[in-house]
């Protein structure tokens, strides 16, 4: 019906699918099997497969900001989707890149790693740029901005996967008291059941009726939730595991809504019912379009009502494909042959019986030998078991390998694996966490055997549902297999190609290289070869790798061993690895109680760990940073400036033991210290190295409120901590942070005083009454503030510290106040360009944890008289107090119009020519360094080694090229060493 | 109050709370000081809370407890408050009411609508009402406090834009 019809392009051509129709069943519906172009030899390909583990069929998505390597066998279409085939220039079928097909015979194994090894500089200038081009699997997808979200679940019981074994075991929970997730990577629940006709009735039902019914119970039941299109990508430790859910199948973007969920899934029990990937057999041409998969063939017909071919040729080595018969022949199609592996008296009477009721060309003990064609199979040439070669005209070859259980997530869970000989594949053995596996997961092919397993492995937990289920098949109950990895070539040409990962163009041949080139481990095979490590990794061929590889080395494949399987299971985008932890949720952004007045004036803003801190305000559009910075430092000195300092770390400390908790984790005494008052303090690591630094206010000697540096706020409540809990714990003493509990404003400049008094007019500001490193508390308003006498900018200023309700208001009242002194608001740089002129340092700019108080010239800050305070033996170290160490001074260039860099090296020579033949004396390095607009000319701090003998002294600064800038050593102190303006 | 989204299951509500963060041994002296300002008893095991009328009371770790006023305190009583409980040396009040921002979630929806932020299992089983936890939302420290149909979550008022934003960000999709 027309108006069912979904219309999509396929490199430019218009095709119409069906609703529900992935993009290889709507091809195939469409009779299109050239699909793409292989990653090395540009061969052409087809559809393989029916589902996640597809290696060929890879496309882009035009409309989806050109999504690449998108799996066409599970990718829904839409109306007005655009596909592009990729790996393939100019078109699909005339690709120049083919001619790698005919030069294959030097492509082998190991190729890229032998051959690039020289001319020097030509790997990077030539052989890269040049292999990037014409290698890869599609193109990068153009700049797109996603929106994926993240979910989390928190569960007794995940069912992964809605299957057969999967529904079963969710008819056990339905209705219990246990939370149940149950996860299908599908749109529609059933598996097999939808997949095929394997299940002819359940309970003498249709096998549908029953599914509908199941659907329904566990619909209404209240305890399960259903999460389809999800697939489950990772098993983590903790019974973690991860799922992305596609929220967009088969519509197209939209932009404002998530289109993936990654789940994050935290479980106490994981039940795997995830079935088994049906896998290949290595033969000639084995990688045309037109090879398929039996299962997957039987679900297109069975699942999407498509055909791929009416007659294809059934190649098998196992019982599974009679299901693929009996739905080719219901719907009055007949294969061209099919062709067993096995001895006609190991074939099941139920295929026998199809086989000649419709008279089907049957070939018992046979083998495909290989294929024919140029981009699509004409013909199979079948070895006989008279070892007779036959060939077949057909356009389709279904092929059946046999069954691997689909063990990724066990493995990734650390369960163990078995093999088993019967099955001829690797199993689930031991559990290492609380996983259940259920189903053809556990190796498990028979129905009436699922049965007991649920009812077994589910005996654990309490008051489930009994199961009364009794399945009716079609066709054979046992599964029965023959081992056969690859069949026997006719034509040993070098261009003959038996393929054992189609994803990487991986051959039998290069696995027999491997191994004869020493490879014999299969990690390192794995590795030289690239065989399974695609976007698919091996999910048809990994187990056939070991089978071929283990016949190589006459050895057992249990002894081979499997590679590692890792998470993902499948590719997961980066997009929903991310969730909305992008653009402008990037990074939890912390912002002070004043920021939209910042806003309002044209600040710029920097980073100051998560907090967003006003740099400079530009006055006009046309400032730059330098003259705002100018304008505002000026400014400072000039009247006043005010600084936003609400990020300062702030700490509440209060006890019994306050004072000798104080006492000990900074260097200062505070033992004499008079209440309300405040002091510069240091702390120091137990290296004797200069930690932080702030100012600690004392209320009483059982109460003191200290300030950290904004970026380490949290780390040193944190170390103050654990000190009182594991180092102090018989001192009585608690700490709050109070950082966000006040808006803190530092008034600053030789008109402050005038200012404060204007604000605060029943406060007396008086030099005498209220000194220097002093506090006072009083009532604002319905609310407390305090103000402490303090300066990092070697000005008068005074810090006021504000609950940021009343922020903004005070804030502004401080300029209506002030207009007659252009107070000017000033920025973080300001802030640093002020304190260096003064010679103030910043933990972090000016100290790099190799730093003493003695390198600081701070001596005087250290109690001397002080029992023990953290890091005191430390300063005692010969190496502490040796006068070589690198030391902070000043520096002030010989050309007052010089700039200096920071980070620059001090050295003791002026020039510096090339070759540079002896090695250079580094003294040192810049620590900070502005154009101060008080002194009109450069001035710096740096880290010098036996700086302080330096005082007074000549040296060179290291410039972006081989000059050097003259510099005086001085102190580092460039404004007011006497202290006199602080001091007014 | 201000209500930032009501849809879909799901209600967000700003509001207006005081705190007071407490510190000490939890003993007598510590619960007398206490109960003497909010007639309340600390509950002793952590992350449980007690109330009454005025205030919810949690203990947050051994040695960290947290008055909540459920309604609009005068800010001079809580100042009083903080003030008074602070005269037993022996044990730490800070004033936190301005320093946190104050959300309130209710809503059929709710718990699916946290989990798109955080891993906390919200079940009754493992979550029960009257209890409270510390936790990541949105990457932020912030707290959960369950009260009988709807959580209390507090988090640092310099995060709030951000947190307001990410929740509402997270209700549209």
């Amino acid at each position: 019906m027309t108006e069912n019809k979904i219309y999509f392009k396929f490199d430019g051509k218009k095709y119409a699918g069906n609703q529900g129709d992935t993009i290889a069943a709507a091809l195939l519906r469409n009779n299109v099997r050239l699909i793409g172009r292989s990653f090395k030899y540009h061969r052409p390909r087809g559809i393989y497969t029916c589902g996640i583990e597809e290696p060929n069929a890879l496309v882009q998505i035009i409309n989806e900001h050109n999504e690449p390597n998108v799996r066409a066998t599970v990718k829904k279409i839409y109306e007005g989707m655009i596909v592009k085939s990729q790996n393939r220039w100019p078109s699909l079928k005339t690709d120049l890149g083919s001619i790698n097909n005919i030069l294959s015979p030097i492509f082998s194994a190991g190729f890229y790693y032998k051959t690039f090894m020289g001319p020097k500089g030509f790997w990077k200038n030539v052989y890269e740029p040049l292999i990037r081009r014409t290698a890869g699997l599609g193109k990068p997808p153009k700049e797109f901005k996603s929106k994926s979200i993240h979910q989390h679940h928190n569960v007794d019981i995940i069912i992964v996967g809605g299957g057969l074994s999967g529904l079963l075991a969710a008819r056990k929970f339905a209705g219990t008291n246990y939370d149940v997730l149950l996860v299908e990577r599908e749109d529609a629940l059933g598996g097999i059941l939808k997949n095929s006709n394997k299940i002819k009735s359940i309970n003498d039902q249709p096998s549908n009726d029953w599914l509908e019914k199941t659907k329904r119970l566990i619909r209404n039941s209240n305890n399960i939730k259903i999460l389809k299109n999800t697939l489950v990508t990772t098993y983590n430790f903790s019974d973690h595991l991860i799922a992305l859910e596609d929220k967009n199948v088969g519509k197209p973007q939209d932009n404002e809504k998530p289109e993936l969920v990654l789940h994050k899934i935290r479980t106490k029990h994981a039940i795997l019912a995830n079935g088994h990937i049906e896998r290949f057999i290595t033969f000639r041409n084995n990688d045309l379009p037109g090879v398929m998969l039996a299962a997957s063939f039987e679900k297109y017909l069975n699942r999407y009502g498509v055909i791929p071919d009416e007659s294809p040729v059934i190649f098998t080595n196992n019982s599974s494909t009679y299901s693929l018969l009996k739905s080719l022949t219901d719907l009055g199609h007949k294969p061209k042959a099919y062709v067993d592996i096995r001895d006609q008296k190991n074939i099941e009477k139920e295929t026998l019986d199809l086989l000649e009721k419709f008279n089907i060309p049957f070939y018992p003990k046979s083998e495909v030998e290989g294929c024919e064609g140029k981009k699509e199979v004409k013909k199979v040439s079948i070895r006989t078991k008279k070892n007779q070669i036959t060939k077949i005209k057909s356009s389709m070859l279904c092929v059946s390998g046999g069954f691997n259980p689909d063990i990724h997530l066990f493995t990734q869970s650390k369960g163990l694996l078995k093999w088993d000989e019967t099955l001829l594949t690797f199993k689930p053995d031991r559990i290492f966490q609380n996983t259940i596996t259920l189903g053809s997961v556990s190796g498990n092919f028979s129905y009436e055997k699922v049965l007991v397993e649920v009812e077994k492995k589910l005996s654990e937990f309490q008051g489930l549902n009994e199961l009364e289920v009794k399945f009716e098949l079609n066709g054979p109950e046992k599964f029965q297999i023959k081992e056969l990895w690859e069949t026997k070539h006719e034509k040993n040409s070098l261009w003959s190609k038996s393929f054992i990962d189609l994803q990487n163009d991986v051959t039998t041949k290069d696995l027999k290289q491997a191994v004869s080139e020493g490879f014999n481990r299969i990690e390192h095979l794995k590795r030289f070869t690239t065989n399974s490590m695609g976007t698919d990794q091996g999910k048809i061929s990994s187990i056939n790798a070991l089978g071929i590889v283990s016949k190589i080395l006459k050895k057992d494949i249990s002894e081979v061993g499997t590679t590692t399987y890792r998470p993902p299971y499948s590719p997961v985008n980066f997009s929903a690895i991310a969730g909305r932890s992008t653009y402008e949720f990037y990074d939890p952004e912390r912002k002070t109680s004043l920021h939209s007045w910042h806003v309002n004036q044209n600040a710029v803003f920097e980073n100051v760990g998560q907090w967003k801190r006003p740099w400079y305000f530009k006055k006009s559009e046309d400032e730059t940073m330098h003259q705002a910075v100018q304008r505002e430092a000026e400014q400072v000195r000039k009247t006043a400036g005010i600084l936003d300092g609400s990020t300062l770390g702030k700490i509440e400390i209060k006890g019994k033991d306050a004072l000798t908790f104080v006492n000990l984790i900074y260097t200062n005494s505070f033992t004499k210290m008079k209440p309300k008052t405040g002091r510069y303090a240091l702390m120091l690591g137990e290296d004797g190295m200069v930690k932080d630094d702030g100012i600690v206010c004392k209320i009483n000697d059982q109460h003191f409120i200290v300030t950290t540096t904004t970026g380490n706020a949290a780390s040193i409540l944190a170390h103050m901590e654990e000190y009182a809990q594991t180092e102090w714990p018989n001192l009585n003493v608690y700490m709050n942070s109070i950082t966000e509990q006040f808006a803190t404003f530092n008034l600053s400049g030789p008109k402050s005083r005038v200012i404060m008094s204007r604000v605060f007019n029943d406060i007396d500001f008086a030099n005498d009454r209220f000194p220097f490193m002093s506090f006072k508390n009083f009532k604002y308003l319905n609310t407390e503030i305090r103000v402490l006498r303090a300066s990092f900018t070697g000005e008068l200023g005074y810090e006021i510290y504000v609950p940021p309700s009343h922020a903004l208001k005070l804030w502004q009242k401080f300029f209506i106040y002030s207009r007659d002194f252009d107070l000017v608001p000033y920025g973080t740089e300001t802030m640093h360009l002020l304190r260096a002129e003064k010679g103030y340092i910043i933990v972090g700019q000016d100290t790099d944890g190799t730093v003493t108080p003695l390198d600081l010239n701070l001596n005087w800050m250290i109690g001397k008289k002080k029992k023990d305070f953290i890091g005191k033996r430390s300063l005692t170290r010969t190496d502490i107090v040796r006068e070589t160490r690198k030391q902070l001074v000043g520096l002030v260039p010989i050309d007052k119009t010089l700039g200096i860099e920071e980070g620059q090296h001090i050295i003791e020579q002026k020039d510096l020519s090339l070759p540079i033949k002896d090695p250079v004396d580094m003294l040192g390095h810049v620590t900070s360094s502005y154009f101060s607009p008080n002194l009109n000319h450069s001035v710096a701090m740096a880290l010098i080694r036996g700086g302080k003998r330096k005082i007074g002294s000549r040296l060179y600064v290291s410039t972006e090229n081989l000059n050097t800038i003259a510099v005086e050593v001085v102190e580092p102190n460039f404004i007011d060493p006497k202290n006199e303006r602080m001091m007014l | 109050m201000t209500t930032l989204t009501y849809k879909d299951g799901i209600e967000i509500n700003q509001v207006t709370r005081q705190q007071i963060t407490l510190r000490g041994k939890g003993d007598g002296a510590f619960a007398f000081s206490i109960n003497k300002e909010v007639s309340l008893l600390p509950p002793s095991d952590n992350l449980r809370m007690v109330d009454n009328d005025r205030f919810i009371f949690a203990k947050q770790s051994f040695d960290q407890w947290v008055l909540i006023a459920k309604t609009k305190e005068d800010d001079q009583e809580i100042l009083r408050m903080v003030s008074d409980i602070n005269k037993n040396e022996a044990m730490l009040a800070s004033n936190y009411s301005e320093g946190q921002s104050y959300f309130e979630i209710s809503g059929k929806d709710k718990d699916r609508y946290l989990n798109k932020l955080t891993h906390f299992d919200f079940r009754d089983k493992k979550f029960p009402a009257s209890t409270m936890v510390q936790t990541l939302i949105a990457r932020i420290d912030c707290c959960i406090y369950k009260l009988e149909d709807k959580y209390l979550i507090t988090c640092g008022k310099s995060f709030e834009d951000y947190f307001r934003d990410r929740l509402l960000d997270s209700v549209n999709l």
